[in-house]
């Protein structure tokens, strides 16, 4: 092996060892554009899924029954399945999709974040693992509007 | 150049748990028309610990004002570093590090 053979050869091992961290990293407002826009929560699960038929196990959302500020909504995914892709939909704002989160390697589902709601409505998470559809979903009251309306 | 993300990580049983607060308007469309300002929200985050991925999310318009994240990984080690990066609308991006306790 002479010396460019050499070098050639590390810059491959170099790619191959780049791409996979690449691979799995996916902006999905680049990849699935209509999702975000969609105004139906069913609408909005077939673009990011490709599917809406969910089962309805196997993954708890936490919510507040009375969110006082709907500004401020805390809600938490969590999940023991192996899943892929986590979103979470709403119905009360003018477009559905609130949240699609990659799951990685190493990573566990549970995850907690704040979204804001203009009125009462519900919250769905869904979970997608090994092909299938697990979601929850729940009702949150909100007593002030947060979309500033 | 706004405040950098309020990053707190912490190991307990093989498990990292980490909890952090972006530091962004999240303008939604309603809200931006009320206000005469410019739509502008977090439409990306990604967390990364030694240069792979550990959390990644798109995100919309309805998230609070100040973003908080949690949430929980495995294969870490004490001192390491959680790196967290956002991108808006706007285009800036902001990349901000925590290390794991």
């Amino acid at each position: 092996m002479n010396r460019r053979n050499f070098f050639s050869v590390g810059l491959g091992v170099l790619a191959l060892s780049v791409v996979p961290s690449t691979l799995s990293a996916a902006n999905f407002r680049e990849t699935m554009p209509k999702a975000w826009t969609a105004s139906k929560v069913d609408s909005a699960m077939q673009e990011v899924f490709g599917s809406s038929t969910t089962i309805n196990s196997k993954v708890k959302l936490k919510a507040p029954d009375i969110a006082e500020n709907g500004a401020v909504i805390p809600l938490t995914v969590s999940s023991k399945l192996a899943g892929s892709k986590v979103a979470i939909f709403q119905d009360a704002n003018p477009e559905s999709t609130v949240a699609v989160f990659t799951v990685p390697e190493n990573g566990i589902i549970d995850y907690s974040i704040r979204i804001k709601m203009q009125k009462t409505g519900n919250v769905y998470a869904v979970v997608e693992s090994e092909g299938k559809l697990y979601a929850a979903s729940k009702v949150v009251k909100v007593t002030i509007g947060g979309c500033g309306g | 150049m706004a405040k950098k993300t309020r990053i707190k990580a912490k190991l307990k049983k093989g498990i990292v748990t980490v909890k952090a607060l972006a530091n962004h308007e999240m303008l939604s469309y309603r809200e931006a028309k009320s206000k005469k300002k410019d739509v502008n929200f977090i439409t990306y985050m990604t967390a990364k610990v030694n240069d792979k991925i550990v959390y990644e999310v798109s995100t919309s318009q309805f998230l609070s004002k100040n973003p908080y994240i949690k949430f929980k990984f495995k294969g870490a080690q004490k001192g390491d570093k959680v790196v967290i990066t956002w991108n808006d609308l706007k285009g800036t991006t902001q990349e901000s590090t925590g290390k794991i306790k």
